[in-house]
């Protein structure tokens, strides 16, 4: 276990104050029923949901002062409050929301903030698992690195396969100028190419080399691992774009709509107190 | 033979074409990939044996596609007659036919026009960077998430307050902009008039006040009888908001929960402690009907009119004594009873026998001698000597003293002391002395069974139609109609249980008897106008 991360900063400080946020609010959700169940008007509604309106503030709040060098506390210690008060403010909205739920702006803003919190509990798991991944995946490389040899090894694939029958030389051709490594968004989340063409290559040659003469049997087995090596070369530079795609793509929903979910409040609020 | 002359173009490391000169001699010159060929190209975009130069038999050189592509102009070519001038594309080479000197059949140059890219760079340029322009892409959907919210939330439902023209062009349509903000559904009595939301919540950033209630609900009526206590009362009542409003008790948007509350919070905030509303009043606190609500009392009618009441408590046994002015006793009503055939003529008498149901809350209809008693009892009197009896109908005394006086005026004072006996009237009824001037000697009391006992209160007997009526009722050993047989709080709470439910006893709130608006209409005798009184508090502005 890594010590010192923002999981357990300062010896669970703030998932032990989100624990008892958490307690607090459910005790007094219970203890304080109106007459008329729960609701955001109630005074215990009013007052889970000026908490949680703070609290949103704060978390967005985040975004400004990660980006900022000098403030009070550290980042790190930042980040872990923010993970584990965010998990807290979900709980208190929705308790705040005394379980009403229909199609309006009061919901609306429910909704977007489960996205922000949802996508926010996809980060972090991306950032608990994905790096120790990529770390295997890569060893000391730099995917600058894979790109070199796989361009290495095109062209020794290519000046072997010169001697070679034309349908040969054809797919080793077509794999080393047709391979894309992480070309559209969707291909970097998956991490592979479909029909990608090194691996055709590699498939097809394996059935390739039968009528051959006995010079360019030899040449064509080394042709083969020359390929089977590049593949595993592609595969690894793909993983590795897969991994840091996946490690900034929950930011597409969680900074979005966060800022939504902002707007959202504020018309939530003004919607609450122009029809009071 | 073709004798060829093939000038090989290169460039050297100043990036300056160098010419090199071949000769080439052959029965037909092959350009390929492979080494055996005449002309070898070593390129991956050569095949193997890609083309060959060869005469055909007119004695025209060609220049014949094997296994690869040749272009001119674009265009590919399987067979191309060369001439001086042509340039021809073979994969990335460009042939160019040149003037041939003497001793050849054919001079060409060759050029390697389109080089193989560095493979490095080239594979760079197809790999992308991770999430591309994400930033833009993030800022892009913020602001069109944050601006149609802000549009279709925000800024439309302010405008069709803010602008009166929208708003009115508004009004018929079934929903308004600002129904996004409605925080949850409407109650069927109100879902009608639902569409604006300007109907209710008519001034902004005030609560509903209670003038747009009473724009239809004119008939409210006060809880308090005594006006300037009612005002008194409500504004006190709650001080944060000046008053009491209508929307505090009946909460709107709650559906499909009852629109009125149910608790009993808003009660017992008087009434438990009711000297700080009004220090002269005789009414105890209450909190809970299980622990500190009074005895019952009972309501008597305490004229001759019916328009005087007397609320006497159950524990005054002494004065609790009904005056029908009737004898009744319902022990001899209740069970087999013996009707006018003698032991031959037995009826089992129910309490329903007598105590008509009528309604949906099964109240009952006034007793009546003709439908309730005549079954049983002679509907006519007989008095005198066998072989001159009367028969005197059931009926009013003037109509029974006429008939004395016509068919019997010499017994008329015998006769008028049997009736006003046991014997006669006196047997069912309560006699009383005739008042001064009056020309008959007696009357029959006047007939006055209490209906309303609990006139502060709503009892639904078809809600508890389960019970058996002696289970409230205790009349078996009842032997005189002054007695009053109506339960009291003990018995209700043998079911019933106050604010909380408690084993097998039913919660029964303030509002499972009383009624807020109407808990004295049953003892008003003016009818009171709520809706024209600003003095009641009701149709008073909201104060913020």
């Amino acid at each position: 276990m890594q010590r010192g991360n923002i999981f357990d900063y300062k010896n669970y400080l703030y998932f032990k104050l989100a624990v008892v946020m958490i307690l607090l609010a459910f005790a007094a959700f219970m203890l304080f029923e109106p007459a008329v169940g729960h609701y955001g008007g109630s005074w215990i509604g009013y007052g889970l949901g000026v908490i949680s309106a703070v609290m949103v503030l704060w978390m967005a709040w985040y975004g400004v002062r990660k980006r900022r060098y000098r403030s009070a506390g550290t980042t790190q210690g930042w980040l872990s409050a923010h993970i584990y008060l965010g998990t807290a403010l979900t709980v208190i909205v929705t308790l705040h929301s005394g379980f009403h739920f229909g199609f309006n702006i009061h919901t609306l803003a429910y909704g977007l903030l489960l996205v922000v919190v949802v996508s926010g509990f996809f980060g972090n798991y991306t950032y608990m698992i994905y790096p120790r991944q990529m770390t295997e995946n890569m060893g000391e490389d730099s995917l600058d690195g894979l790109l070199l040899r796989i361009a290495e090894a095109d062209k020794l694939a290519r000046q072997i396969a010169l001697l070679m029958p034309d349908d040969i030389n054809d797919i080793v051709t077509h794999a080393c100028r047709s391979t894309f490594i992480g070309v559209g968004l969707l291909e970097q989340l998956r991490g592979f190419q479909p029909n990608c063409p090194s691996a055709l290559a590699v498939q097809k040659l394996t059935t390739m080399g039968n009528h051959l003469s006995t010079d360019q049997r030899k040449l064509h087995r080394e042709l083969y691992s020359i390929m089977v090596r590049r593949q595993s070369l592609v595969k690894r530079a793909r993983q590795d774009l897969m991994y840091r795609s996946r490690l900034g793509f929950w930011l597409y929903f969680h900074v979005p709509f966060a800022v939504a979910l902002l707007v959202a409040m504020t018309a939530h609020i003004i919607a609450v107190f122009f029809y009071w | 033979m073709i004798h060829c002359l093939l000038i090989k173009i290169t460039t050297n490391s100043r990036n300056l074409p160098v010419r090199s000169y071949h000769t080439l001699t052959a029965e037909e010159l092959t350009f390929g990939r492979g080494a055996e060929c005449t002309v070898h190209l070593p390129d991956p975009r050569i095949a193997m044996h890609h083309a060959v130069i060869k005469r055909m038999n007119d004695g025209q050189l060609h220049l014949v596609s094997i296994n690869g592509e040749l272009e001119v102009d674009e265009a590919i070519q399987q067979t191309i007659a060369l001439t001086q001038g042509q340039q021809i594309m073979i994969g990335p080479y460009q042939l160019t036919i040149e003037a041939a000197p003497p001793d050849v059949d054919i001079a060409a140059s060759l050029t390697l026009v389109q080089r193989l890219p560095d493979d490095f760079q080239d594979l760079k340029s197809r790999t992308h960077d991770p999430l591309p322009n994400s930033s833009s892409f993030k800022r892009k959907l913020s602001a069109w998430m944050a601006g149609l919210i802000a549009v279709i939330f925000l800024a439309l439902p302010l405008a069709q307050n803010f602008i009166p023209q929208l708003r009115a062009a508004m009004t018929d349509l079934p929903f308004g902009f600002d129904r996004v903000w409605s925080p949850g559904q409407f109650s069927n009595a109100h879902l009608h008039f639902s569409s604006q939301c300007i109907n209710c919540h008519q001034s902004p950033t005030s609560r509903v006040a209670d003038k747009a209630c009473i724009k239809c609900h004119t008939d409210t009526a006060p809880h308090v009888a005594d006006k300037s206590l009612q005002v008194r009362a409500f504004k006190t009542a709650r001080l944060s908001s000046g008053g009491m409003r209508c929307a505090q008790c009946h909460r709107e948007h709650k559906a499909p929960y009852p629109l009125v509350r149910q608790d009993n919070g808003m009660c017992i905030k008087c009434h438990g402690n009711i000297k700080a509303v009004n220090p002269n009043t005789a009414l105890p606190n209450i909190h809970d009907f299980d622990k500190d609500h009074p005895g019952f009392k009972l309501t008597f009618k305490t004229n001759a009119e019916k328009t005087q009441f007397d609320r006497i408590p159950q524990t005054d046994k002494a004065r609790l004594v009904e005056k029908s002015g009737l004898k009744f006793p319902h022990s001899q009503h209740v069970g087999l009873v013996q009707g006018p055939g003698g032991m031959w003529d037995v009826h089992e008498l129910a309490c329903t026998s007598c105590h008509r149901q009528e309604g949906k809350e099964l109240r009952f209809k006034q007793l009546s001698f003709k439908r309730d008693c005549q079954s049983c009892h002679a509907k006519e009197l007989d008095i005198g000597p066998p072989d001159a009896k009367l028969h005197l109908p059931h009926g009013e005394e003037d109509s029974v003293f006429n008939a004395l006086k016509v068919y019997a005026p010499k017994q008329l004072l015998e006769y008028s002391e049997t009736l006003k006996s046991d014997d006669g009237c006196g047997y069912c009824h309560d006699i009383v002395a005739a008042k001064k001037g009056d020309k008959l000697p007696w009357r029959v009391a006047p007939v006055g069974i209490n209906q309303d006992w609990f006139s502060k209160a709503h009892f639904n007997h078809a809600s508890h139609r389960t019970q058996k009526c002696q289970s409230c009722h205790q009349v078996d050993h009842s032997d005189t109609s002054a007695d009053v047989a109506m339960p009291d709080r003990k018995s209700c709470l043998l079911c019933h249980s106050g604010n909380n439910p408690k084993y097998k006893r039913i919660t029964s709130s303030c509002m499972s008897c009383h009624d807020f608006h109407n808990s004295h209409a049953k003892l008003l005798t003016g009818e009171v106008n709520a809706t024209e009184d600003a003095a009641l508090d009701i149709v008073k502005a909201p104060q913020k």
